[in-house]
């Protein structure tokens, strides 16, 4: 009986002894993407260039960047589904999709609630004009024509109220294939937004527009990431390095903007950090 | 009188159990009815749970050794090589901006060779810089070494530092030759600049940012791998401490039966003892690691995420001379100006008009927030390094030092503002009088912003070193505490067992 009872008290001060060892370790590891079997990117479904859907495929240069980024993190499962803009921090943070990859900027507002690695590339905003137009040649040539940009988009207001040009009309469209459909057909100047953007839809119709090439905004696509996955955003950072070091990124550029006049960086981003 | 070995020999003993070695089944079955006949007697039944005892001693001395080692080189790792070359590598950043920085004022300067602290001031800064930058080049390379990604990044920015040299020469060269007046740079040279600010904004700055990043990573990396080996180490020390008390116990209640004494002083010092020095190493691991994440966030990613924020923002002020100097460029410079700004400090504004005003505000609100309390949906509050910085404090004094940065960076912008109107009106002499002034090395607004952020930073180092240090003072003491724990508990076994094997003699 009472053998019983100190072989009770024994194994209770081991018990108790492993529980603090244990404890010390405890909350040190948390889940990060670098660990998943597989994963689902959210990609746009209509931007050509970047992420469009063909045929219920989705492609782009955004879809290529992703596979790259996927196949360095070792992960050989990937499901791409399409995201809208305003989808984007929603079904991160759900966990719906586990990786953004759809022209993101990085901004102080978004990196409250994601996690960037990058930027992949930093496009710039510029300024499409119909190819026959000659006397746009920077962006204060816009006094006094009419700009189009897409439905909640800021793009616009950084040419009037940023730069302080006194455009004659603001157009604000569904989106940017609506303005570029109203630049083709002459109701508008000129269209503005990110050049990685605008070079998608001018490769589509390389003939009938031009690009005015006087970048004047950083916008840095970032890979989103479930926010605090550092060991995932360094991995990504890794892999961004690697996709510029290895000329992938160069070739990616060149085989989805390569037949525009857009004059691409093919050199590293600068990248935002983890923390 | 001993009492009769025989009475328990049915029963096997809990020790004696776990003594023979894991040898094959066949040699098991040879050597098994040996060590229970030879386990009968009751001296050899006390000789094996002392050995017993005497293992797990040891064992719990040897894991203890072991982990605190680990935990004793994680310290010196982080606070003697990854993380002061961590610190450097951040400064490569600041050293190129610095660099270019220089040329744009001196370009700008042209032939007056007296504005703000004058020329030659600006080409001392220059060759100062380009050393800096190279002995930073130095210590990303042995921190990254073996890594070919980094390497590359490394080589890529020694090369591209030669090239910009050669740039930034031929620009100088030219606008000398040309001599042209202060604000209006030969084209020639203007040309030569371009290429060099677009090599150094491009190719080298971004890398150079890069790796920095990359030792931040490096040293998160190696912490977390410390820790986490130096907790398993924890578990490790804790199973065998409660080994040795089973061990201890055991022996205590064969004697107490075979022996009928009631306690036995020794062995049961020697349990207490056991107790106390697993506690005691457990204790001393667990806070220490506390100091070690200390010094590693409160203190180098601190200073780390500063040093960012000066760089940044030496290369957001020389903008202005980039402004100043090249007109066809200008709008661009001045986006890119408030992009930097905002890097740097971001409240939101979409314009550089609004972006003064909503940092005017913040020196005032400190040590409160503006939009932090999350009542406006479209503020998402003070952001960027100084702002997530301001939101972090812990340190002691830190809230006096920051409110200096937070009013010498409001100052910037002030003058800042001063100088664009100075330009847009016309005044172009005016506007480079005052961003001449920003830049003087002896009390230009700039130079004020960076002595009180270097206050700042050294804030954080200090928390840093003494983080580091903290860690070590706690595991010190059981560099001689363990073993000579260890042999006490040692000798406390042999005292207790020592009369009662004496009574077989």
């Amino acid at each position: 009986m009472w053998f019983r009872h100190r072989r009770g008290v024994a194994a209770a001060a081991l018990g108790s002894v492993v529980v603090m060892a244990l404890s010390a370790c405890s909350g040190e590891r948390a889940e990060s993407l670098v660990d998943a079997d597989s994963l689902t990117i959210g990609v746009k479904a209509d931007q050509p260039g970047l992420g469009l859907d063909e045929g219920g495929e989705l492609v782009g240069f955004d879809v290529d960047v992703a596979n790259y980024v996927a196949a360095h993190l070792g992960i050989d499962e990937v499901e791409f589904v399409p995201i809208t803009s305003a989808e984007r921090e929603e079904k991160l943070v759900s966990g719906e999709v586990d990786m953004v990859v759809a022209t993101y900027s990085i901004t102080p507002a978004r990196k409250t609630e994601v996690t960037f690695g990058g930027p992949y590339y930093v496009a710039k905003q510029d300024i499409l004009v119909r190819a026959d137009e000659e006397e746009v040649a920077s962006v204060r040539d816009l006094e006094g024509r009419s700009v189009c940009q897409g439905a909640g988009s800021n793009s616009a207001n950084r040419i009037t109220d940023g730069l302080g040009i006194d455009v004659r009309e603001l157009q604000e469209a569904e989106s940017y294939s609506a303005c570029i459909e109203r630049l083709s057909d002459g109701t508008v100047d000129a269209v503005s937004t990110d050049n990685l953007i605008l070079a998608g839809f001018l490769a589509e119709d390389p003939d009938s527009f031009r690009f005015v090439n006087n970048p004047f905004t950083d916008e840095k696509y970032g890979v989103g990431l479930p926010h605090g996955d550092v060991a995932a955003c360094e991995a990504v950072n890794k892999a961004i390095s690697e996709m510029y070091q290895d000329g992938t990124a160069a070739g990616l550029l060149e085989e989805w903007f390569g037949e525009t006049d857009l004059e691409v960086v093919e050199s590293v981003p600068q990248f935002e950090g983890c923390d | 009188m001993p009492p009769n070995s025989d009475q328990l020999a049915g029963s096997p003993e809990p020790g004696a159990s776990s003594l023979p070695p894991p040898v094959p089944a066949g040699r098991i079955r040879a050597w098994w009815p040996r060590v229970r006949a030879s386990m009968r007697t009751t001296p050899t039944r006390v000789w094996a749970l002392s050995i017993l005892c005497a293992l797990t001693i040891t064992g719990l001395f040897g894991s203890a050794t072991v982990t605190l080692n680990q935990a004793r080189d994680g310290l010196h790792v982080l606070g003697r090589d990854a993380g002061p070359q961590a610190m450097a590598t951040t400064e490569l950043y600041l050293s190129l901006a610095e660099m270019d920085a220089s040329v744009a004022d001196v370009l700008l300067m042209g032939t007056d060779h007296d504005l703000g602290s004058g020329r030659q001031a600006a080409l001392d800064r220059y060759d100062t810089s380009r050393t800096e930058a190279n002995a930073a080049l130095l210590q990303a390379a042995s921190l990254t070494e073996g890594d070919t990604v980094e390497e590359l990044n490394v080589q890529a920015v020694l090369d591209g530092m030669g090239a910009y040299d050669q740039k930034v020469s031929e620009a100088r060269l030219l606008n000398d030759e040309a001599q042209a007046p202060p604000g209006e740079v030969d084209p020639e040279a203007l040309e030569a600049y371009r290429e060099a600010t677009q090599l150094m904004h491009t190719e080298l700055m971004p890398k150079a940012f890069n790796l920095g990043l990359d030792s931040s990573a490096i040293v998160r990396a190696n912490h977390e791998a410390g820790q986490s080996s130096v907790a398993l180490g924890l578990v490790w020390v804790g199973v065998v401490g409660a080994a040795t008390v089973a061990a201890l116990i055991g022996l205590q209640l064969y004697l107490r039966v075979r022996f009928r004494r009631r306690f036995n002083a020794p062995l049961l010092a020697a349990t207490a003892g056991t107790v106390v020095l697993t506690l005691g190493v457990i204790l001393a691991l667990n806070s220490s690691g506390t100091h070690q994440s200390e010094a590693r966030n409160e203190g180098l990613a601190a200073a780390m995420a500063l040093a960012r924020a000066g760089a940044i923002a030496t290369d957001m002020q020389a903008d202005q001379s980039r402004y100043l100097a090249d007109e066809d460029l200008a709008d661009n410079y001045q986006q890119v100006y408030l992009e930097r700004a905002q890097q740097v400090l971001f409240r939101p504004a979409s314009t550089l008009t609004d972006y003064y005003e909503a940092v005017g505000e913040v020196p005032d609100a400190y040590p409160e927030l503006p939009g932090s309390n999350g009542e406006d949906p479209d503020d998402p509050g003070t952001l960027g390094y100084l702002g997530e910085s301001a939101q972090d404090s812990l340190l002691q004094g830190e809230e006096d030092s920051l409110a200096e940065v937070l009013t010498a960076y409001s100052a910037l912008q002030e003058e800042d503002q001063r100088m664009r109107a100075a330009a847009e009106s016309g005044d172009l002499a005016g506007a480079i009088d005052i961003r001449m002034g920003v830049a003087d090395t002896e009390d230009g607004v700039f130079r004020v912003y960076t002595d009180a952020l270097g206050g700042l930073i050294e804030l954080h180092r200090d928390a840093f070193t003494a983080g580091i240090e903290r860690g070590d003072a706690v595991l010190s003491p059981w560099s001689w505490g363990l073993p000579v724990g260890a042999l006490v508990l040692f000798a406390l076994v042999v005292a207790g067992v020592r009369p009662r094997l004496a009574e077989y003699r």
